[in-house]
Order: structure tokens, then sequence, then C-alpha cells
């Protein structure tokens, strides 16, 4: 069961590390500001949360940690809520107010809801 | 190509210099005297400062006087800004009128921050209180502690805050407060022949002074930044009409 929880939080990390390499490589390649964001919150969601809990799992199954592998793990999954609440809303204020001051152009790759509005 | 110049010359001389240096500077081989005494007495020592955070027993009790100046100087920067931006009784009844409806944000944000501002709450008490135990204290419970005010002023608005109670006054009146804890603790094992700024046993429930540094020490920087946020959180607009300048 531990080693099982072990390798579960070490798969996770390193899944985060694959997710910050997508994120910063789509910061770079993609087209436009909407799109970029979605790039940075795979980074933040991909990056951060999922390896936060891959700790979380990792300390828990750790038994060397002695009784310091629960607030290791608690302090984890307590951040990576926090991150996984705040990076979504963060994400969706910055579109919205780049959307509304209109300091950003909108120009879609591809739009299938065009001429629907109204 | 302009740039490229003045850069190659910088990282030159950083990579020269240091090539030239490191010959010269003895690595460090054995542990300092004053290293040495921090290390046999916290951690893996006889735990003279009754603390297995060693970060917090040296702020807190090998180099209390040490901490109780850089918590001055903190706050010295935070009357600083306060004396900045000094408005007079009339003058701050005029800076908490809104003075056009402000847009608040979507319905998701403020959901999320009403969730998020709860969580950090419990999140910086955790650093704060167990900052004798944990990795964590005082100043670093108190930096997260701001981030919550800062989230309600940027999600709803300042006047938000202040409805609720929160205004300036009140977080200097709740700095004021820490500051004096902070001098209280100091100071009374004085009177009970203890010594001054340290880690003293003399207080009857949750082991030493420690705790109540880091709570009071919480609460005032908690209460320092917020009061800061707040003045800064005040529109520009409405400062240049108080103060008669521009436009």
């Amino acid at each position: 069961m531990n080693e099982l929880l072990f390798y579960i939080g070490a798969i996770m990390i390193i899944i985060g590390g694959i997710c910050d390499l997508f994120g910063a490589l789509g910061l770079l390649k993609f087209p436009n500001f909407y799109i970029r964001l979605h790039a940075a919150t795979v980074g933040t969601i991909g990056g951060a949360v999922v390896p936060l809990f891959g700790v979380g799992f990792l300390a828990l199954g750790s038994d060397f940690l002695g009784g310091m592998k629960y607030a290791i793990a608690g302090a984890s999954f307590v951040t990576g809520i926090i991150v996984l609440l705040a990076a979504s809303a963060g994400a969706h204020a910055l579109a919205y107010a780049a959307h509304k001051s209109k300091l950003v152009k909108w120009e879609p790759k591809c739009d299938h809801l065009e001429g629907d509005e109204k | 190509m302009k740039k490229l110049i003045p850069i190659t010359i910088i990282i030159l001389i950083i990579f020269g210099l240091a090539y030239v240096m490191s010959g010269k500077i003895e690595p460090q081989e054995n542990v300092r005297a004053l290293g040495k005494f921090y290390l046999e007495n916290s951690y893996f020592g006889d735990y003279s400062a009754k603390s297995p955070e060693v970060v917090t027993a040296i702020l807190w009790d090998y180099r209390g006087v040490d901490t109780l100046f850089e918590t001055s100087v903190f706050f010295l920067a935070i009357i600083g800004s306060l004396t900045l931006f000094r408005l007079n009784k009339k003058q701050e009844k005029e800076a908490k009128e809104r003075i056009e409806k402000v847009e608040e944000l979507t319905l998701v944000i403020k959901t999320v921050t009403k969730v998020i501002v709860a969580m950090i709450l419990a999140v910086s008490a955790s650093i704060a209180l167990h900052g004798h135990l944990t990795p964590g204290g005082g100043f670093q419970g108190g930096s997260a502690l701001a981030v919550a005010p800062l989230l309600i002023i940027a999600a709803y608005s300042k006047y938000a805050l202040e409805k609720q109670g929160l205004d300036k006054t009140r977080a200097l009146i709740l700095r004021s407060i820490g500051l004096i804890g902070i001098a209280l603790i100091a100071l009374l094992p004085l009177t009970k022949g203890g010594f001054i700024m340290q880690n003293q046993p003399i207080f009857p429930w949750l082991g030493g002074s420690l705790i109540f540094y880091n709570f009071f020490e919480y609460l005032a920087v908690g209460a320092g930044f917020t009061a800061v946020f707040l003045l800064l959180a005040i529109p520009e607009k409405v400062f240049k009409k108080i103060l008669g300048v521009g436009e």
C-alpha cells in the first residue's frame, strides 16, 4: 500500500514536469493571448497542482518520515487545493479583464459560434 | 547589436572577476565558532532554546534583540508610507466614499475569492502558530495573512473591505496591539528574574514565549500590510481631488 502511494506520487510529479514543459512551449508558440492563457493554465494546474498532490501521496507513502509525513501531506494537499481554485479563477479574471478592456485583439483561429450571438 | 556589446562586456567582466577571485579565496573547511555554537546548542544539542525549529530559535532566542531591530525597520517603512499618504479626518472620510459605481468582477471570481480568503486565514494562522515547531513563523504567517485583504480589494473593492469594518484605522490599531504585545512578552520575564527577548519558560501554558512572539508578530505584520494596501487602493483620481492638485 505504501509503495503504491509512493509510486503514484512519483508518477504525478513526473506528469507535473511534463505539463510545465508543455506549458512553457505553449506560452512561446501559441498565436494569441487567449490561447496562451490556456498554456499558462496548463502550467499551473498540471505543473503545480498535480505535483503538489503527488508530493502529498509520496509523503504518505514514505514511512521513514515518521509522524512528519502527515504534516507534509496535509500541507501539500491544502496548498494544491488553493492553487487549483486560485489558478482557474485567476485565468478567468485575466480573460475577462482583457476582453472587457479591449487591450487584446480578438483574432480567433476558428470560431464555431460566429454569427450565433445576438 | 548595440545592446549586445555592453552585455558581452558585463558578462566578460563578471566571469573574469569570478575566475580571478576563485583562486584566491580559501574554501571554508571548518565550522565557524558562531555556527558551531548554534549547531551544538539548538537542534543537535540540548535544545537550549527549547524549540525544535532552529530558525525560530535563532530569531527569537539567540538573536532576539537583532530581530527586534529587524522588525522595527519593517515598521519604520510602514510608518513612512503612512506618513506619505497622511490625510486628516475629513479627508479620510472623503476617501471612503465611492465617487462612482465601482464595477466588480464576475460571480466566479467573487465566489472563489470567498473560499480562498477563508483558506488563507487558516493557512496563515497555522504557519504563524506552529512557527515554534515547524518551519514558519510570525513574519511569514503575517505576510500570508496580508494576501487575504489584497484579494478582497482585487476581487470586490476597497470599499467592500471598509464596509465590513476593516478600515485603515482599525488595521493600525491591530498593528499597535501586535507591537505592544511583542514588547510586553519581551519585558515581562524581567519581573520574574528572566532575560529580555528570549524564549522564557515563565508563561504558564503553551511552553515558552515563542508562540506569543509569533502570534503578535503575525498580527502586527498582517495588519501593517493591510493598512498600506488600503492606502494604495485609494484611486488616484480621488487622491488628487482631496489634495487639490492636478487636473
